[in-house]
């Protein structure tokens, strides 16, 4: 698929058919999370494929509810999560990104780059799911501290965000985007 | 181009030819990186196109040097900077990704443990950017090391809004080389994270 078309029409997608992904699909999809650049080419990225519908369920209920008419309901993605056949988790190695080679924070953000680098590969994987016929939908709204409970996550790692990875039951809505004259600006912001 | 391709083969470019880039490229990379996701839509990317000769030595100057045991190495990607005939500053409005909707006007509320989501969604939108210029036979190196107050003194950032990370962008001079990658099975684990 062409690139532009990829990145003009990937949509987020929280509906799912039950069709399975197999394994050299999801292999295509992290390859291409993998050929992002990161800061010192040091790759702090690391990605749980979760079939397993028992974790897959305990790590939709660690979703945040959202509020609808002075109600707590449940995240649509937490159904997505539970009906497409893989979760992809996506965490980091904390303290790789925004350091010098000795170690030193490289500046003021540096303590939290790897929130960039995760989401340069992030991107990669939903616009090759995309190209492959499968949705995505970027979720960062969950208990971090449990899902990496659920998945054995320690040391150095946390878990930053996920994506449940299947074929789309809808096509996904287009969020309309600001105006280019909002976002852009000429020599001077 | 196709997708992978471009995923593929793109890659950090540090020299460049100063060739003119045509308006129409740098607008096709601008809106693509308008098209990246980000949290509740919130979009809180602001993109800075930097021709102007002067401000772009200034940014190039806020550079972090490289600190050799004896001196200090200008960085590979200042030079990078002057050459090139534009450099996208890439900005970010504080406060609005990783939050819950409050209030108008009330503080944030941020609803995880890694606070403020700006960081994450300007890099969505920096990678639609990097693919789409090397789509277009552009190069652009992600810098991140370099004294974002000063930038932001330089480029009029108010208050409220972060420089984040910036790129040159022109016609590369080589063709870059890909560093290597982990093994994917160094990565990527099944249903548990294993050491």
């Amino acid at each position: 698929m062409d690139i532009f078309e990829a990145i003009k029409n990937r949509r987020s997608i929280r509906h799912y058919k039950p069709d399975p992904v197999d394994d050299k699909t999801v292999e295509k999809v992290l390859e291409a999370a993998h050929w992002a650049p990161s800061w010192g080419n040091q790759q702090c990225w690391r990605f749980i494929v979760v079939r397993d519908p028992k974790s897959k369920s305990d790590i939709a209920d660690t979703l945040n509810k959202v509020m609808v008419d002075n109600e707590l309901v449940e995240n649509a993605s937490a159904g997505a999560i539970r009906h497409a056949p893989v979760l992809i988790v996506i965490c980091a190695e904390k303290s790789q990104a925004g350091r010098s080679a000795d170690g030193a924070l490289c500046n003021e953000k540096g303590e939290y780059w790897y929130m960039f680098d995760i989401a340069l590969a992030v991107q990669n994987l939903t616009l090759a799911a995309h190209a492959l016929g499968l949705g995505t939908v970027i979720v960062g709204g969950f208990n971090a501290t449990k899902v990496e409970k659920i998945l054995g996550v320690t040391g150095d790692c946390t878990v930053v965000t996920m994506t449940p990875l299947g074929i789309p039951a809808t096509r996904g809505q287009v969020s309309p985007r600001k105006k280019l004259s909002e976002v852009i600006f000429m020599e001077k912001f | 181009m196709d997708l992978f391709e471009a995923v593929k083969n793109r890659r950090s470019i540090r020299r460049y030819k100063p060739d003119p880039v045509d308006d129409k490229k740098i607008e096709a990379i601008l809106e693509a990186g308008r098209w990246a996701p980000s949290w509740g839509n919130s979009q809180c990317w602001r993109f800075i196109v930097v021709r102007d000769t002067k401000l772009r030595a200034q940014i190039a100057d806020t550079l972090k040097k490289i600190k050799l045991p004896d001196k200090e190495l200008p960085n590979p990607a200042a030079g990078a900077m002057n050459t090139v005939p534009v450099v996208i500053v890439v900005c970010a409005r504080i406060g609005k990704a990783g939050a819950g909707h409050g209030a108008p006007g009330s503080k944030p509320e941020y609803v995880t443990d890694k606070g403020d989501w700006f960081m994450f969604d300007t890099a969505l939108a920096v990678q639609n950017m990097v693919l789409a210029a090397h789509a277009q036979g552009l190069g652009t190196v992600i810098i991140g090391a370099f004294d974002a107050a000063r930038v932001e003194k330089i480029l009029d950032v108010p208050e409220g809004y972060r420089a984040v990370t910036l790129f040159p962008l022109g016609v590369p001079e080589h063709e870059g080389k890909a560093p290597p990658r982990k093994e994917l099975s160094e990565i990527v684990f099944k249903d548990k994270f294993v050491k």
